[in-house]
C-alpha cells in the first residue's frame, strides 16, 4: 500500500496520517489468537451504536417534539412515510439490543477480569458509555409521549426531588416546567439527539484509543505481551485485520438474524421492549395501574422500589450504578480470568448473576410483599458480591495462569 | 457455563407468565383466542364496512388515511368512495377523524368516544374481540348493557340488533363428592349446585346466528388489527427476505473466516 501509492496520496498522507493509523489501529494491530464467542459484543456494540445513529437520524425527519404533535408523529411515521415503520423499529429493537448487548459484554468484563492492570481506564469509560447509554436510552422513552413515557418519566424525574434543600427546584429546573410539558419534550429531544450522542461518541473513541494502547484481554487472563517476537509483536496475536474483522462478520452475521426476527416478528417484545400502554396517548389526568421501565432498567428499578425511603432508593440506586465503575480495584485475585480463579469466585459470580436476572424480573412485576421480600435479598446479594469481592479474591486459592495462549 | 444458559433461558422464558397477573379479560377471565388474517382482504373489507357502518358514527381512527384503507385493501376507489366515504367534502388523502365532535360526544355520553386507530396494539386483538362479543342486559346501567371483559363501560350495544339479547344465566353444576363422582341424595338423582355469570343469547332475538355474529366480529376486529399496524403484513413478508440475507451473509462470512484462520492454527 505504502510503496506504490501515487503522489497525491504521499501527499496526504504526509499531512494526514492514514498509513499509520491504518497500520497501528486495523493492518498491524496485534490481538489475541484464541478468544471466544464472548469478545464479540463489543464489536456488535459498535454495530447497534451506529444503526441507533443512522435510524435516529431518519426518525427526526418526521418526529414533531411538540406536546400536541409527539405522538401523531410517531403514527406518521409508522403510517404516512415509505417504509418509516423499518426506520422506527429498528431503532426500537436497537435500542433493546445495545443494552443486551453491551449487558453481555460488560458480562465477559466480570468473568474474565478485562478491568485487570493494564486495563483499568478502558473498563471506567466502558462503564462511563453505560451510564451515558441509561441516560440516552431514558430521554428517547420519553420523546413518543404515551402513557409510560409520561408516567415513567414523572418517576424518574421525581427521583430528584428526593435530594434534600434543592430537590424541588432541581426536579422544576430539569422539566422545564411545574409538570411535564412540551418544555420537557423539547429539552429531552435535544439532549436526546445531540448531547448525550456527541458525548456517547466521544466516551466510545476514548473506550477504544485506551483499548488499543493496552490491547485486548483474553478468556485465559494471559498477559501475550510477555512473549514478543523480533519485531516486538506478541507471539500469541494474531493482525486485527483481516482475521479478527473475519470474526466480527460472522458474529454480525448471527445477531443480523437475531435482530431480524425481532424487528420484523416480535417488535414489540412481548410488552418489554415496546410497552403496550405506550400505544395510548400521555394522559395526565388517568395514572396507569402499574408503570414499569423497559426490561433494560429493571434491576436497578428493582432495588430502587427495594427501599421503602425514596431517598433511600435513589441513593441505594445510584450506588449500585457507582460500584461499577471501582471493580478493577475490588479484584485483588492474582488471576483475572474466572477459568484460574478459586472456588469462592465461582460461587460468587453464579449467585451474583442468578439474583441480578431475579431483580430484572422482580423490576418488571407488580410489587408483592414476598417480591419486595426478594428485592432486598437481591440487593443485598448485588452489594455484596462487590464489597467483600476484595476480602474472597485475595483469601482464595487460584490456578497458576499459563505462560502462553 | 451450558447450565448457567439453560437456567437462564428458562428464567427469561417464564417471565411472561409471570408478568400476567390477574385476568386480562376482567370478570370473563381469559380472553377468546383471536389470530388475525391480514391477507385475507375480503375479511378486511367486510370488517372495515362493519366499521364505517356501526363504530365510525362515534369513534375515529385519526392516525389512517382513507386512501390508505382503500389501497391496501384492494377496494377500487370508486366503489370505495359510494359505499365507504360519508360526507362530501371528505378527500382520499384526509385522516379518518370521526364524524362527531368531542363537546357533544361528551355531553351525550359523559366521556367522548375513544380514537380506536391503536386499540388492538393497546389491549390486543384477543381483548378487543372478546370486548365486543360480551355485552349483556343490565338495567342498572345507563344504555341497558354491561360488558362482562370492562364492567362498566360507558358503550351501548351497537351490534345488539346482530346479535339479539344477551343475557347473565345461570347453570347448573352436578355437585363433586370427595370420591370424586357425582353427590346424588336418598333418591339417587345427581344433586346440582347453581352458577352464575355465564352469557346466553335468547333465540331468535337478533338477526344473526351466534356463528354469524362471531364472524361479523372476527372481520372487524381483523380490520381492526390491520388499522393498528397497516404495515404488518409487509413486515411479515420483509423479515424472511432479511433472515434469508443474513443467513447467506453469515455462511459465506464463516466460509471465509475458516479460509483464514488456517493461516494461525
Amino acid at each position: 500500500m505504502t510503496q506504490k501509492s501515487s503522489g497525491f496520496f504521499n501527499w496526504i498522507n504526509a499531512r494526514l496520517p492514514i498509513v499509520n493509523t491504518y497500520e497501528r489501529h486495523l493492518s498491524k494491530h496485534p490481538v489475541p489468537k484464541k478468544v471466544n464467542f464472548w469478545y464479540m459484543f463489543g464489536a456488535l456494540a459498535s454495530v447497534v451504536l451506529i444503526i441507533q445513529i443512522v435510524s435516529g437520524i431518519w426518525l427526526m425527519f418526521g418526529y414533531e417534539n411538540t406536546e400536541e404533535g409527539a405522538f401523531a408523529s410517531i403514527e406518521y411515521i409508522m403510517r404516512d412515510i415509505e417504509y418509516g415503520w423499518v426506520i422506527r423499529y429498528m431503532h426500537t429493537t436497537g435500542a433493546s439490543m445495545f443494552f443486551a448487548v453491551v449487558y453481555l459484554h460488560m458480562f465477559r468484563g466480570l468473568l474474565y477480569g478485562s478491568y485487570h492492570k493494564p486495563r483499568e481506564l478502558v473498563w471506567v469509560f466502558g462503564m462511563t458509555i453505560y451510564l451515558v447509554m441509561m441516560a440516552e436510552g431514558f430521554l428517547g422513552y420519553v420523546l413518543p409521549y404515551g402513557q409510560m413515557s409520561y408516567w415513567g418519566a414523572q418517576v424518574i424525574i421525581s427521583l430528584f426531588g428526593a435530594i434534600p434543600y434543592i430537590g424541588e427546584s432541581l426536579e422544576i429546573w430539569v422539566r422545564g416546567d411545574y409538570y411535564i410539558s412540551g418544555a420537557t419534550i423539547s429539552r429531552f429531544f435535544a439532549l436526546h439527539v445531540v448531547a448525550l450522542p456527541l458525548i456517547l461518541i466521544a466516551l466510545v473513541f476514548m473506550h477504544l484509543v485506551a483499548l488499543h494502547e493496552v490491547g485486548a484481554g483474553n478468556p485465559e487472563g494471559v498477559d501475550i505481551e510477555k512473549h514478543l517476537d523480533e519485531d516486538g509483536v506478541p507471539l500469541d496475536s494474531v493482525p486485527f485485520f483481516p482475521y479478527k474483522v473475519l470474526n466480527a462478520l460472522v458474529a454480525i452475521g448471527i445477531f443480523g438474524i437475531v435482530f431480524s426476527i425481532i424487528m420484523f416478528f416480535f417488535p414489540e417484545g412481548g410488552g418489554y421492549m415496546l410497552e403496550l400502554a405506550n400505544f395510548e396517548e400521555a394522559n395526565p389526568l388517568v395514572t396507569p395501574e402499574h408503570i414499569a421501565p423497559v426490561w433494560y432498567y429493571s434491576p436497578y428499578y428493582a432495588m430502587l422500589r427495594a427501599v421503602p425511603d425514596k431517598l433511600g432508593g435513589l441513593v441505594v440506586m445510584g450506588a449500585a450504578i457507582a460500584i461499577l465503575f471501582v471493580v478493577p480495584w475490588l479484584d485483588r485475585s492474582k488471576a483475572a480470568s474466572i477459568r484460574y480463579k478459586g472456588t469462592l469466585s465461582k460461587i460468587a459470580m453464579t449467585v451474583f448473576i442468578i439474583s441480578w436476572l431475579m431483580l430484572a424480573w422482580l423490576g418488571t412485576v407488580p410489587v408483592t410483599a414476598l417480591r419486595t421480600t426478594l428485592s432486598i435479598i437481591g440487593t443485598i446479594i448485588y452489594f455484596a458480591f462487590f464489597l467483600l469481592m476484595p476480602i474472597y479474591t485475595s483469601i482464595e486459592k487460584t490456578k497458576p495462569v499459563p505462560e502462553r495462549l | 457455563m451450558k447450565k448457567f444458559l439453560l437456567v437462564a433461558f428458562l428464567f427469561f422464558g417464564s417471565q411472561e407468565a409471570f408478568a400476567a397477573g390477574g385476568a386480562p379479560c376482567g370478570d370473563y377471565g381469559e380472553c377468546d383466542s383471536f389470530k388475525p388474517e391480514l391477507n385475507n382482504m375480503e375479511s378486511l373489507q367486510l370488517g372495515a364496512l362493519t366499521f364505517i357502518n356501526h363504530c365510525y358514527g362515534c369513534h375515529s381512527l385519526k392516525y389512517s388515511r382513507w386512501g390508505r384503507i382503500s389501497k391496501d385493501l384492494d377496494i377500487p376507489e370508486d366503489i370505495f368512495n359510494d359505499n365507504l366515504v360519508f360526507g362530501a367534502n371528505v378527500k382520499l388523502g384526509d385522516r379518518m377523524t370521526g364524524s362527531m365532535k368531542p363537546a357533544v360526544s361528551e355531553t351525550w355520553f359523559g366521556i367522548a368516544p375513544p380514537d380506536l386507530t391503536l386499540v388492538t396494539r393497546l389491549h390486543g386483538s384477543d381483548w378487543v374481540y372478546t370486548y365486543l362479543r360480551t355485552f349483556y342486559e343490565d338495567s342498572s346501567m345507563p344504555y341497558g348493557v354491561n360488558n362482562m371483559v370492562y364492567p362498566g363501560a360507558a358503550m351501548p350495544n351497537v351490534l345488539a340488533s346482530m346479535q339479539g339479547q344477551q343475557i347473565l344465566s345461570c347453570k347448573d353444576f352436578p355437585v363433586i363428592a370427595s370420591n370424586g363422582g357425582v353427590r346424588r341424595d336418598e333418591n339417587g338423582n345427581d344433586i346440582t349446585e347453581e352458577k352464575c355469570g355465564y352469557l346466553k343469547t335468547i333465540e331468535g332475538s337478533g338477526a344473526l346466528s351466534a356463528q354469524e355474529f362471531d364472524e361479523v366480529i372476527f372481520n372487524l376486529v381483523n380490520f381492526m388489527t390491520y388499522v393498528g399496524e397497516p404495515s404488518r403484513s409487509d413486515r411479515e413478508r420483509m423479515g424472511w427476505y432479511a433472515i434469508l440475507f443474513f443467513v447467506v451473509f453469515t455462511a459465506l462470512a464463516y466460509l471465509l473466516f475458516r479460509e483464514y484462520q488456517k493461516d494461525y492454527h
